[in-house]
Parts: C-alpha cells; sequence; structure tokens
C-alpha cells in the first residue's frame, strides 16, 4: 500500500528559505505519491496569509504555486485553527481552502501519516 | 550476532553541514545503523543540507570535514548520496554536466554524491521501512 505522507510547515513564509522548497518538495511528491498530507502549524499558517508583497524583500512570491496543488490533486491541506486564531486570521483571508482541525485533531491526523517531513 | 530485525532506512538531510549539529548527528546515525547490521536505501539532501556535497569544504585541521565523512560511509557501505538538483543550483552546488549547460568555469561535486531530482526521494521514501529527517 501506498505510504501516507504528511509534510509539516511550521515556518513563516520568507526568512529562510524552508516554506517555498517545502512547497517545491511538495508539488513534486504529489506526482508520485496520492497519499499526500500538508500540515500547516503555527507560524506557517503565514504562508497561506493572501496579499505577500515580496518584491520588497528580494524574495520570490511563491503563492501562486500554491493553487497548483488543488491541480495536483492535493486535497490533504490542514491547518490548525488554534494558530490561525491565535494570530487573528479568519479562513478568508487564506489563499487556498485548507480544512481547519484543532490541535487535537492535527494531531490524530499526524499520528496516521506513516512519513512525516518537518519544515 | 545481532537477532534484531534488519530495518531499511531513507535518510533526508536537510541541515547545513557547517553551522548545524544535525547533519553531523545523521552521520553517527548512518553510522551506528550500518554497524549494527541495518541498511541505509540512500541519503537525500535538501535544503541547505546540499551544501554537504560541496569538495571545496576545508574546515581547520583539528575540526572535522563532514562531506568526507560521508563519502567515506558511504563508498564503504555502497548506498547513494543523492542531491537535490535544484536546491543544489541555487547554492552554487554545481557538478561538471551543470558546468557546462549554465557556463559556468568551475564545478565542486563531491564524489561519490550525485544530483538528482526531488523524484528520486519519492523513490528511496516508498523504498524503506523508515524514514528519518535530520
Amino acid at each position: 500500500m501506498e505510504k501516507k505522507i504528511g509534510i509539516v510547515n511550521r515556518q513563516p513564509p520568507h526568512g529562510s528559505s524552508d516554506a517555498r522548497e517545502a512547497l517545491d518538495l511538495s508539488l513534486a511528491l504529489s506526482a508520485f505519491n496520492e497519499s499526500l498530507s500538508l500540515f500547516y502549524i503555527g507560524d506557517g499558517v503565514y504562508q497561506l496569509l493572501a496579499k505577500h508583497k515580496t518584491d520588497d524583500i528580494l524574495q520570490k512570491d511563491f503563492q501562486p504555486m500554491l493553487q497548483m496543488l488543488e491541480l495536483y490533486d492535493v486535497e490533504q491541506i490542514y491547518v490548525c485553527q488554534t494558530s490561525l486564531e491565535l494570530r487573528n486570521i479568519s479562513i478568508d483571508q487564506l489563499v487556498i481552502k485548507p480544512i481547519l482541525l484543532s490541535i487535537e485533531a492535527i494531531s490524530s491526523h499526524l499520528a496516521l501519516q506513516d512519513q512525516l517531513l518537518s519544515f | 550476532m545481532n537477532n534484531h530485525p534488519i530495518v531499511k532506512f531513507t535518510i533526508l538531510v536537510t541541515s547545513n553541514p557547517a553551522s548545524k549539529q544535525s547533519n553531523a548527528t545523521a552521520y553517527q546515525f548512518c553510522h551506528a545503523a550500518l554497524k549494527a547490521g541495518h541498511l541505509i536505501s540512500g541519503v537525500f539532501f535538501y535544503l541547505d543540507g546540499v551544501l554537504t556535497a560541496s569538495n571545496l569544504v576545508s574546515p581547520a585541521t583539528d575540526e572535522i570535514n563532514l562531506p568526507s565523512l560521508w563519502a567515506e560511509l558511504a563508498y564503504q557501505y555502497d548506498f547513494p548520496l543523492e542531491v537535490c538538483v535544484s536546491a543544489s543550483l541555487r547554492r552554487g552546488i554545481i557538478n561538471e554536466q551543470e558546468a557546462e549547460q549554465l557556463d559556468l568555469a568551475h564545478f565542486n561535486l563531491k564524489t561519490p554524491f550525485v544530483l538528482s531530482g526531488l523524484g528520486q526521494l519519492a523513490e528511496l521514501s516508498a523504498n524503506c521501512d523508515r524514514l528519518m529527517q535530520f
């Protein structure tokens, strides 16, 4: 059976390349693995917050690539609801429509994965 | 000698060899696992981990040379050291073929490291019992 792979995103979108390169990796893996889940936790939720102005800080705007996830049939995109609430972000402000999960539900979804990659 | 079940590991190294201990820990983990009779399907280097593949890394004489240690271990136990090509190119890790294509004066990929795509990570991930990230 195909392994369930979870990719955990916990870093803000810029400041380090973790977010962008984790997304590169997610899109690449999705071509080989149909049981891919993405998790956005903590400051990782900022990766999904709309209206990045990356030109101002000489960083690449990778948010258009988030739209590719749907095209690549990556549907299991989970966001920690508490992380959003703590940062006063509503789901309408996100560039994609993920599945919101409580901390407990995030934990149980993480436990379902065969492999976890963390960025 | 060892009665424990043999585990086949894939190792993902995302840490910078010069500034993070975890790159050395990954090496130590592989060394210990192999000595205990386990298998390494391959080691995939991504993010700043790709800097491990530079043959220009030249630490002071009282410091360890991680790229050389990785290379020795890979030769000794015959497992591949795969390095993500896109992460490498943006960090200046270049093999002979890329140097030619990009019209660069030099290349610096250490043998036996090889540049490969993220598809190779997918294959290593499918072909192991456990995936460990450092």
